[in-house]
């Protein structure tokens, strides 16, 4: 292999080691995802009678919001890449406008989640209720951590942002919360129509 | 090509509509979770690309949520259809 070609290969945006917790994320959900698939098949009518009592409106408003709100964050890298020394400052503060709304979006998503959980519980649902709910409680109990934690890494971002922390040379601690971020959005993608949808 | 961002955006809300106007009028049919499932494949592939920034990177690299979306896909129309 000849030196340019070598040269040519980019890496992803942010730190190697986000991309490793990535991956390792997309593998744990992905076990998970099909876990739930072959179960389904085994237990057709119960998981299509459980399925009814989730309120998919909700499910939509979360997926409309994290969709939203990656690209908030998508913005942000935007802006950060393309900063110069000069506009150090307009970038930052701009991308942390962005973030704001990314932020807001990440609570929003927080609250319509733990709505939903209220509801449930107040049903009476718990895990060991049937296989549908063990998985929902597990897939969805287990993505709502996700999005916490991806709110308090935007969080932290967002707070670097507003002293202009962020430069041409040195933004892949922007890079790696957004990553994070849309692998959050990247996992409830898969995860509403298979668990809210399909019937 | 300057407004790629909002354009996949707009992508990802109309196909989400799709996909939950499909469960709300209850019009979700065997075939159809086929189109849902391909419709979620494009879905991430869009995210991984575009907002991820995976499009312009190394192939594996940028092949590594593809291949985790083809085989968890695969694997969910599997469990459904066989």
């Amino acid at each position: 292999m000849s030196k340019d070609l070598i040269a040519e290969e980019k890496y992803p945006p942010g730190d190697f080691g986000v991309w490793i917790i990535i991956y390792v994320e997309l593998l744990t959900f992905g076990l998970f995802f099909v876990g739930y698939a072959f179960s389904r098949r085994d237990n057709l009518e119960m998981f299509n009678t459980s399925q009814l009592m989730l309120n998919q409106t909700s499910g939509f408003i979360n997926t409309f919001i994290l969709i939203t709100s990656s690209y908030f964050v998508a913005k942000g890298v935007q802006i950060i890449r393309n900063m110069t020394p000069e506009s150090r400052e307009r970038a930052n503060k701009e991308a942390s406008k962005w973030l704001k709304y990314a932020i807001a979006c990440g609570i929003a998503f927080l609250f319509i989640k733990f709505s939903e959980f209220y509801h449930i519980f107040g049903e009476g649902i718990t895990l060991s209720t049937n296989k549908f709910f063990m998985f929902y409680l597990l897939l969805t109990m287990f993505h709502f951590m996700h999005v916490f934690l991806g709110t308090i890494i935007l969080f932290n971002v967002h707070q670097r942002t507003k002293i202009a922390g962020y430069t041409p040379e040195d933004h892949r601690g922007f890079e790696s919360g957004a990553s994070y971020w849309h692998m959050v959005d990247l996992l409830w993608i898969v995860l509403f129509p298979l668990v809210y949808i399909i019937r | 090509m300057k407004k790629i961002l909002e354009t996949v955006w707009v992508v990802l809300i109309v196909l989400t509509i799709f996909a939950y106007l499909l469960g709300y009028l209850k019009l979700i049919s065997t075939s159809l979770v086929a189109v849902l499932l391909f419709t979620t494949f494009i879905k991430g592939a869009l995210v991984s690309d575009y907002f991820m920034g995976l499009k312009d990177v190394g192939v594996k690299f940028r092949f590594i949520p593809i291949i985790w979306l083809t085989v968890v896909i695969t694997l969910i129309a599997i469990a459904y259809y066989l």
